[in-house]
């Protein structure tokens, strides 16, 4: 089976054409990320508080807005995490100028306050933890052992734990009747639990939070990671091949990520640590895609002594296209499976090798080749003016 | 088999055996990130300063009564924490050179300025910093102490930063990081104190008596006012010594307990020197209130009834969860500096488990794609390459269990990257050599100049791609230092499998035909 066979695409002829599309995207879209609403950078580099809940059923977002106001750091926002049903929002705050702290403690006690009034002093299974109850029951001791307080937390702490644990797979109590499904438990200590507990209205399903300090440092470290790595591949490539090939492959390198930059400007996703962790990846993923091609060019160059690059650089594209829709196709098979299959979490990781893999495809054929081409031919003329100048001269 | 395939062969299957060996069993070997565990990863910073002024406020106030059991009576002090220095009045007449003596014996951190009636003790060059470093060195240890009583287990506790006054505390598994958080960041700084005067509903009424001025011994001190069932009526106001009777420091041991009434409190036991001090202190001052404070808020003040040595009770109102916490950090003891938290990442064991879940499900039908596509494109050569994909996958499992590298989100999201780049390498080479083929090359020949142009051309991919992952690991933090090893080593086990594992499979596929006619590619 063979999905591209033999062809014989001009691709150069049309580097004009090409260059100047991407170049119009890639200034347009700057222009919309530094004059428009730019990047909508996470908490990881602009510091805040960050706090996924999932309610127990749909929240009201108008009275969490209202909770919120206690914080008196400035406006919170609100956003859904996952699917609808899940009943999940994400509460983002930032910190007030240059203050360090971390208000995950804050938000969770104003929520409690506002949600949770009904609840007194039950404990309370969406928030408490396992050791809370085991030393609940231990006290109560339902099962008449007569033990102390240290062996009955030996005998009552598996039960415990097998509480919690069914809200680690389900993010949330939402009714007492499912504790009836915990098998582990005995009746008494069911019944003990069911006196004793209530289910509050939420559960904090993660947290994350950063400080102005770290926030720069996590800043700094992210610049340097790109950074450095832009400089070590073109050292390589320079190395390896020639100069010329070194900015074809670093032009194409930024264009990928200048244009993945502005795809994640006009959706709004938030750029984290893993977001640039993916376009890292993408860089890597970029510059291999380059380096195939220019691999086929040093090697045609070697057989066809004395031909014009142009053709010789065609021909290479024209070689090496098989492979490179095969690997972009394996690639963004999986890239698709972990956009649509990964979560919530993971999305905009996936999103941004997804956008990546597709530029990427299309510079290494259309930025790589041309922008390298065009530099030789620079870098010729240039000789070619020095040497007739030196000629004139004697 | 050719001996040169039976080589081959060998290492492969050492390889295999020694990546499966590592992973085995997978649930022991395989580290998980707290990002897919659950757990809390948390930076705090040492307020070091507070080190410094605690020390001052000490030094300041040990001069003063040190001096007075000389019979040496001094004025006012004066702290000026910013610049590492106390001040202290002493009076024309007194007796200059048995102060100078008291200075040289006990104060040795210290360097004298004898400026007319104020004297200024700074601290020596290196004193500031040694504190600081103290204060660090002592939080640590105290986090640690905290932690373990709490039971959370294989936490990382680890002092970092340019300055050093960082603290990173990782803690796997924990299900409340709430109260896990609290129970980290409390000071704990137990004082037991003589009340002058008080209590009082607010601070002029308690100084009314005092001029509006709290005499230079005692300061005010505040806690709440709680009726019968707990609920808090209001805030009383003391005026207490500022020199404290007993403190944290002299308690042996504290657990929870109850008392008459069921209510929850906290029992503690001196050590034998401070139990001495407190049965003199108490027997003395029968019939007095003394207030019991806790990071500078007085959760009561009982009047003494009778002699108390070795033993006594805290109450304030306490649910079983507070008293038991509060019962945990005064046996670990209290922090001596404020802590800041400055960055925080909780991920709730449910949020870890569904990204796990959805990880292994996008991993598992992103491979079955790419494996299906290799088959039904390449066919028997696909098989090749998917055979070399496996091997790839236990090749990367086994590494980073072998370096006890932690998976991470990120980590699985650089699996399946992996996943998606390895067959790269098997695609470079199968179109190299359906070029070969087509140009009317003999199978075998084919293969062999397929794979040797091709090797070019992965090298150079592949290297490229590692800076990549290098720096990341350099720069990275977390989760996404994960995702670079996972990606490095992917990259190396990738060049392994397409050059050297594939290959050999079409040694085996070949071996005993002297003249192939077709490769299924």
């Amino acid at each position: 089976m063979r999905i591209i066979g033999d062809t014989n695409i001009p691709f150069l002829s049309y580097r004009k054409i090409a260059l100047s599309l991407s170049l119009i995207i890639i200034v347009a879209g700057l222009a919309y990320q530094f004059l428009g609403p730019g990047l909508n950078l996470g908490i990881d580099f602009v510091g805040g508080t960050q706090v996924t809940i999932k309610f127990r059923g749909e929240p009201d977002l108008d009275q969490l807005r209202g909770s919120m106001a206690g914080l008196d750091v400035g406006t919170p926002t609100l956003q859904r995490f996952d699917e609808p049903e899940k009943h999940e929002i994400l509460i983002r705050v930032e910190n007030p100028e240059g203050e360090e702290g971390d208000f995950t403690g804050p938000i969770i006690e104003l929520l409690d306050r506002d949600l949770n009034a009904g609840l007194g002093d039950a404990f309370d299974l969406n928030t408490q933890g396992a050791q809370s109850l085991t030393t609940l029951l231990a006290i109560a001791d339902p099962d008449g052992t007569g033990l102390d307080e240290e062996g009955g937390a030996e005998h009552y702490g598996p039960m415990a734990e097998a509480v919690l644990s069914f809200r680690k797979e389900n993010g949330i109590y939402t009714s007492m009747d499912q504790l009836d499904t915990i098998t582990e438990l005995s009746d008494p200590v069911r019944a003990q639990i069911k006196q004793q507990a209530a289910v509050g209205e939420f559960a904090l399903l993660g947290a994350e939070s950063v400080g102005p300090a770290v926030g720069a440092d996590l800043k700094n470290k992210a610049q340097a990671a790109i950074g450095f790595s832009l400089i070590g591949m073109l050292i390589y490539i320079w190395l390896r091949f020639q100069l010329p090939f070194g900015i074809g492959a670093v032009a194409a390198l930024f264009h990928d990520v200048l244009i993945t930059l502005t795809a994640l400007a006009v959706t709004g996703r938030e750029i984290n640590l893993p977001t640039v962790a993916a376009l890292l990846a993408l860089v890597g993923y970029s510059v291999n895609d380059s380096v195939v091609v220019f691999d086929r060019v040093r090697e045609n160059l070697k057989l066809h002594r004395g031909e014009a690059l142009e053709p010789l650089m065609n021909t290479s594209i024209n070689q090496t296209l098989s492979r490179t829709f095969i690997t972009s196709g394996t690639t963004l098979m999986v890239v698709l499976s972990l956009y649509f299959f990964g979560g919530d979490v993971i999305n905009t990781f996936a999103f941004v090798l997804l956008v990546g893999v597709i530029v990427g495809t299309y510079s290494s054929i259309f930025v790589a080749s041309p922008v390298a081409l065009s530099i030789h031919k620079m870098l010729a003329s240039y000789r070619e003016k020095k040497r007739l100048k030196g000629r004139r001269r004697r | 088999m050719e001996k040169k395939v039976l080589w081959r062969v060998i290492v492969i299957v050492a390889v295999v055996a020694a990546g499966v060996w590592s992973l085995w069993p997978p649930s022991e070997k395989i580290h998980w990130g707290l990002d897919l565990e659950g757990g809390v990863h948390l930076v705090l910073q040492v307020q070091t300063d507070d080190a410094i002024k605690a020390e001052l406020d000490d030094a300041a106030q040990r001069l003063v009564s040190f001096a007075a059991d000389d019979g040496i009576d001094l004025g006012t002090t004066e702290v000026d924490a910013e610049s590492f220095k106390f001040s202290v009045e002493v009076p024309a007449d007194i007796d200059r050179e048995g102060l100078d003596d008291i200075i040289g014996r006990s104060f040795p951190d210290y360097d004298v300025t004898r400026a007319g009636t104020s004297w200024t003790l700074a601290f020596k060059p290196n004193i500031e910093r040694l504190i600081r470093d103290q204060a660090v060195r002592q939080g640590l240890e105290t986090i640690n102490n905290r932690v373990d009583a709490f039971g959370v287990a294989e936490p990382v506790i680890q002092r970092q930063g340019i300055e050093g006054d960082r603290i990173l505390i990782q803690l796997p598994g924990v299900d409340d990081p709430e109260r896990v958080k609290k129970i980290i960041k409390s000071t704990a700084f137990l004082q037991f104190k003589e009340v002058v005067a008080g209590p009082a509903a607010d601070r002029p009424s308690l100084l009314a008596g005092y001029a509006g001025l709290p005499p230079s011994d005692a300061e005010v001190m505040s806690g709440n006012r709680t009726g019968y069932t707990g609920e808090i009526l209001g805030r009383s106001y003391y005026l207490v010594k500022k020199s404290s009777i007993i403190t944290g420091r002299d308690l042996r041991s504290a657990r929870r307990s109850q008392d008459q009434y069921n209510a929850p409190n906290v029992q503690f036991d001196l050590v034998p020197s401070a139990a001495d001090k407190f049965g003199e202190y108490t027997s003395s001052h029968i019939g007095t209130p003394m207030a019991i404070v806790l990071d500078g808020n007085v959760m009561s003040a009982p009047t003494i009834r009778a002699k108390i040595t070795d033993s006594g009770v805290i109450e304030g109102n306490y649910s079983v969860e507070e008293a038991e916490d509060l019962a945990l950090i005064l046996r670990a003891g209290a922090l001596p500096a404020t802590m800041v938290y400055l960055e925080e990442r909780t991920v709730g064991p449910s949020l870890g488990h569904d990204s796990v879940v959805r990880g292994v499900r996008a991993a598992v039908s992103g491979l079955v794609a790419v494996m299906l596509f290799m088959l039904v494109y390449y066919k028997r050569s696909g098989l090749n390459a998917n055979v070399a994909l496996m091997i790839n996958l236990i090749i990367l499992m086994g590494a980073m269990a072998y370096f006890g590298a932690t998976l991470t989100l990120p980590g699985i999201a650089g699996v399946i990257l992996t996943i998606g780049m390895a067959v790269d390498a098997n695609v470079l080479i199968f179109e190299r050599i359906r070029e070969e083929l087509r140009v009317g090359k003999t199978v075998r020949s084919a293969i062999e100049t397929g794979f040797s142009r091709a090797f070019g051309t992965i090298l150079d991919a592949n290297l490229t791609t590692l800076i990549a992952a290098l720096f990341l690991f350099q720069f990275g933090t977390g989760p996404v230092k994960g995702f670079a090893v996972t990606l490095s080593i992917g990259i190396f086990a990738s060049v392994f499998t397409a050059v050297f594992v594939s290959r050999t499979i079409y040694m085996i596929m070949l071996a005993g035909r002297d003249r192939v006619q077709a490769l299924s590619i």
